[in-house]
């Protein structure tokens, strides 16, 4: 055991037994108040399709719009002693439903059980990716925004249930781990999904510059409140094409998310990068691989950066022997349709600069490729294929 | 040289030579604490949320905050702010309680057994136990 283990471990012995003496003398409850917020300006080189986050319900175009990057999020936290907290989250800002509307993100009560271990209970930020719990927060993004070919996935911020999270050091590295359980209803533009039997692992190393993070989301879900949908499976039943309906159920649907991702701030050299498998039992929600990686460089208050990212399908992109003649042609091109997950890569170039105290300017432009399709662009014009470039300005805050 | 532009200068380079002059900073922790002695990169791990055991007490922003977060974080005030607001958004850490003085953070310290903070050496009595010289 080295010196510097030694110090610690007595550290945390002599700190443990204090914070029972601690718990004994407390001095009421406390309430903190804190919020985060971006304000921003979005706009695209084109009006034959409209730019979104993922889940929004309309997105901009050439005109210079706020609804796609602005949000405002305010946050109480009671700690009412040692050993039990509440906490909620508000957060405004535009997503399936198309205007700016306020969402409990989160509310729930946590537990601290000793040093090492807490359970939370209540909404939850759901872990399914590596920025997942704070991707709403500008100021503690390089990024404008979280890259769409990983972070359109799964459209889920929140989970209702139970979580257990574990945090220790070992030596220099700091492990914490939060493992999950609950359910989650999303609203989507034309439909809705309930998540249900949810299972999530966060596990996050980190040891001076570096964090390495592994998540694996599981679940059950089926999608609702979608008549077409579920029209065009009753339609195929009818017409014969039961095998096809087969493929693509719209209840009680496994599905897994599987990422890896790494953050390294050394030396003003800024790196982040993420890779994700999706995997489902339906063919409409599509299997693929997506990832990206962003690099930067910090001079002082000013840090220029670039990204990378790109997503593969990894399900076919088409049926085989559906009718491609005859009366039932166009029922055929609406399920290829629906197995076609959308394709796209992104460059993006960007620049943070800390210009006062928690407050922070970033400006990028993204270039996105949409590749056998209209990629992730909504209201598109028809045959909509092209390269379009997205540029963006946002102030994001914290208080 | 222009003579109107020498004092300037001699100002200029004062100001210059200023963080070489500036406080020595010593870390310190409530005298019934039982720790004795800590390196930087521990004393970090509080101050980064990194670690819980202790209860971090921070200076508002100003030049002692800055030199504290270069020396012992290793960051700019920015980066750090950036570092809370990633634990106190996802709701696992709250952010310290922020002091303007080294006189109201030797006070805190003194108050709460836990507590963990940065004064001016010049400032140190008593009350507060140092654990650390920030080199």
């Amino acid at each position: 055991m080295t010196m510097k283990r030694m110090c610690s471990a007595l550290a945390a012995l002599s700190a443990a037994s204090f914070a029972i003496q601690a718990g004994a003398q407390e001095s009421g409850p406390t309430v903190t108040i804190s919020g985060f917020g971006t304000a921003a300006l979005t706009s695209t080189d084109t009006n034959d399709a409209e730019f979104i986050r993922p889940n929004q319900a309309s997105g901009v175009k050439k005109d210079w719009r706020t609804g796609v990057d602005s949000n405002f999020g305010i946050q109480a936290t009671v700690k009412v002693n040692d050993m039990i907290s509440f906490t909620g989250q508000g957060l405004v800002r535009k997503d399936a439903i198309d205007h700016y509307r306020a969402q409990a993100a989160w509310a729930f009560a946590k537990f601290k059980i000793n040093d090492d271990f807490s359970v939370r209970v209540g909404r939850m930020g759901a872990p399914i990716y590596m920025i997942s719990d704070f991707r709403n927060v500008g100021y503690a993004n390089t990024m404008l925004r979280p890259p769409a070919e990983v972070y359109r996935q799964v459209t889920l911020d929140s989970f209702d249930g139970v979580d257990l999270l574990y945090q220790h050091s070992f030596g220099d590295t700091a492990l914490s781990v939060q493992l999950g359980t609950g359910r989650a209803d999303v609203d989507q533009p034309a439909q809705n999904i309930e998540f249900r039997k949810m299972l999530l692992l966060h596990v996050v190393a980190e040891n001076g510059p570096f964090t390495l993070r592994f998540g694996r989301a599981q679940a059950d879900f089926s999608v609702v409140d979608n008549p077409t949908l579920t029209g065009l499976v009753t339609t195929l039943r009818t017409v014969g094409l039961g095998s096809v309906a087969n493929m693509m159920p719209l209840n009680d649907v496994k599905g897994t998310f599987t990422s890896v991702g790494g953050t390294m701030d050394w030396k003003n050299v800024v790196l982040q990068a993420e890779y994700a498998m999706r995997r489902t039992d339906t063919l409409i929600v599509h299997d693929t691989n997506s990832w990206y990686a962003m690099a930067g460089y910090r001079f002082g208050k000013v840090l220029p950066y670039y990204y990378h990212g790109s997503i593969k399908q990894k399900s076919d992109r088409s049926v085989a022997g559906l009718p491609t003649t005859g009366p039932l042609a166009p029922l055929g091109a609406g399920v290829n349709n629906l197995a076609k997950a959308a394709l796209q890569t992104s460059d993006a170039i960007g620049v943070r600069w800390d210009f006062y105290k928690s407050l922070a300017l970033k400006v990028q432009v993204d270039h996105i490729k949409p590749k056998d399709g209209p990629g992730a662009f909504i209201n598109t014009k028809p045959g909509f294929n092209e390269s379009v470039n997205v540029y963006a300005v946002a102030l994001d805050f914290v208080f | 040289m222009d003579k109107r532009i020498k004092p300037l200068l001699a100002a200029a380079m004062m100001c210059a030579a200023l963080p070489a002059l500036a406080a020595e900073i010593v870390v310190v922790v409530n005298p019934k604490n039982p720790a004795s002695r800590m390196f930087s990169e521990q004393a970090a791990q509080f101050f980064l949320g990194k670690s819980t055991l202790f209860t971090p007490i921070e200076h508002t922003e100003g030049p002692l905050r800055n030199e504290f977060s270069q020396k012992v974080l290793g960051k700019d005030s920015a980066q750090v702010k950036a570092q809370w607001s990633k634990l106190v958004f996802t709701g696992k850490g709250t952010a310290p309680k922020e002091y303007g003085s080294s006189a109201e953070v030797k006070k805190a310290v003194a108050a709460d057994v836990q507590a963990i903070g940065y004064i001016e050496k010049s400032a140190v009595d008593d009350s507060v136990k140092v654990i650390l010289t920030v080199q």
